[in-house]
């Protein structure tokens, strides 16, 4: 009965798994991005510049925008036809038409030709005009000023989708991190409960040390569960992309820190606890270095809710912090 | 005969090649020379404050109007927690619009008033925000002036997906507290 219970515990942990990284990845692998620049007839990128793409198929559009740089990006396409409509003050609406195959991104560059009544306005400003109905709107036909006359270098300005699409998958692995990270502390802490009640059956049959619940499978069942959410969990966080030049700081260090406790704690654990279920299927009382399993397993949950802790603590309630 | 030709020419020619162009008569600049801007994220359990000084900054008043760009590169943004601030240049998509952008337009004559309402252009995430007649205070320090006030800015008005922590989505409302020093060139 109490090996049945621990079976469709372990069963209903693993659907679980397997429904938390199969929903995001499938998502994920389905997805296409659609990008390109769009400039004018003389070369020159027109920022701001309204993009439109609508999905033939389903009728759905998304709209964006372009960047100073005139490009643009829309993640997250389903393959099939799509048609991208480009609209910008000064200029003519453009329509093109493109199909999406797979996950793979797709460039579209569009050339847009200046509507005889805006030809003055100079590409390299916001063709976008302010609303007629603000007195004091902004205006961009006269004014000289640009983000280079700021003094911002060009590699500050320019798009950067590489990045973004890495920060993006990173973002994705840390939110099923962050999801299986919290499931994972409920068999963790149903092991622990059970881990004083386990207790083998001696060779005559009967329970080594009365009184016990004698469950031990169901605690070696949350155990195997523990264990294997707990890596998956890591593998989500060690395998996130990285992004140059950013260097932990804040809560996220402690998080991190305390990694060094955790980790060896759930490879020690399960060793250790073997080495317990071997002693006392032979009939032996539990000694030795396996004596250690459920302290070494206490001081790894300990360090697990910390690192949890260390993230989701409201900071704004930081004593020791002056703001 | 000649020569008191020649010199009524120099007289006439001189004060031209040396007078200022005729566009930039009336012409004035200004320059931020130091900013803060503190966005406020809200959620349940967390009060999160961004605060940038990396903004830059210019102004042209020309024929009794005044036009203003202020640039803040998205990724400077620092609330103390590296983590949180990738996962917020993901969500406004910060590497792929890298910059916020103000642009605005007001009378010069406001200049000098002690309460300046502008309307502002921000270009944020992608999209381009309205914002009418933002309140911001104007206080002269010698020959600089401090320019305080908050953008009302929310989530929505950019598109942007309201990150979620623990499952429980921020607020929509991310106000900007802007803190600028100005000197006119």
């Amino acid at each position: 009965m109490k090996l049945k219970a621990a079976r469709i515990a372990f069963g209903v942990g693993v659907l679980l798994l397997l429904f938390v990284i199969a929903n995001p990845l499938r998502a994920q692998m389905a997805a296409a991005t659609l990008s390109g620049t769009i400039t004018d007839s003389s070369g020159r990128v027109v920022a701001d510049a309204t993009i439109s793409v609508k999905n033939v198929g389903t009728g759905q559009s998304i709209g964006t925008q372009t960047n100073l740089a005139g490009v643009y990006d829309v993640p997250n396409l389903v393959p099939g036809g799509y048609t991208v409509s480009v609209s910008a003050g000064g200029f003519d609406p453009k329509v093109a038409k493109v199909t999406l195959t797979g996950a793979k991104g797709q460039t579209v560059d569009l050339v847009l030709n200046a509507s005889p009544a805006q030809q003055k306005i100079p590409a390299n400003k916001s063709p976008a005009t302010p609303p007629a109905n603000l007195p004091n709107a902004p205006s961009s036909t006269t004014t000289p000023l640009s983000l280079q006359s700021l003094g911002f270098a060009p590699s500050q300005t320019q798009a950067n989708t590489q990045l973004q699409a890495r920060l993006d998958k990173r973002t994705h692995m840390l939110k099923v991190h962050q999801t299986l990270g919290l499931i994972t502390a409920i068999p963790m802490m149903a092991a622990l409960i059970t881990g004083p009640q386990a207790k083998a059956e001696g060779e005559n049959g009967k329970t080594i040390t009365e009184p016990t619940a004698a469950n031990l499978d169901f605690h070696i069942a949350l155990g195997g569960l523990t264990t294997g959410l707990y890596w998956t969990t890591a593998y989500y966080a060690i395998f996130a992309p990285k992004i140059p030049g950013v260097k932990p700081k804040g809560a996220i260090r402690l998080h991190r820190d305390l990694e060094w406790v955790h980790g060896p704690g759930m490879i020690l654990t399960p060793i250790l606890g073997i080495l317990a279920y071997k002693q006392e299927n032979a009939g032996e009382k539990v000694h030795g270095i396996a004596s250690a399993h459920g302290t070494v397993a206490y001081v790894t949950a300990i360090a697990y809710g910390a690192s949890i802790i260390a993230v989701s603590w409201p900071i704004h309630l930081k004593f020791w912090e002056r703001r | 005969m000649n020569k008191i030709l020649t010199a009524l020419l120099l007289c006439a020619v001189l004060p031209l090649l040396f007078a200022p162009p005729v566009f930039a008569q009336g012409d004035t600049q200004w320059v931020l020379m130091q900013s803060t801007l503190t966005y406020h994220m809200s959620h349940p359990i967390h009060q999160v404050y961004g605060v940038s000084h990396a903004a830059k900054g210019k102004g042209v008043c020309h024929a009794g109007e005044c036009d203003f760009l202020i640039a803040v590169p998205v990724k400077s943004f620092n609330s103390g927690d590296s983590n949180r601030d990738l996962h917020m240049l993901e969500v406004t998509r910060g590497a792929q619009f890298p910059m916020v952008i103000v642009r605005t337009r007001f009378p010069e004559a406001a200049t000098a008033s002690p309460t300046i309402y502008a309307d502002l252009d921000v270009q944020f995430a992608g999209v381009t925000a309205h914002y009418q007649h933002v309140p911001f205070q104007r206080v002269t320090k010698g020959n600089e002036v401090q320019i305080t006030g908050t953008i009302p800015a929310t989530c929505s008005d950019f598109k942007i997906p309201p990150p979620s922590f623990l499952t429980v989505a921020i607020k929509n409302k991310i106000p900007v507290k802007v803190d600028m020093t100005w000197r006119q060139k």
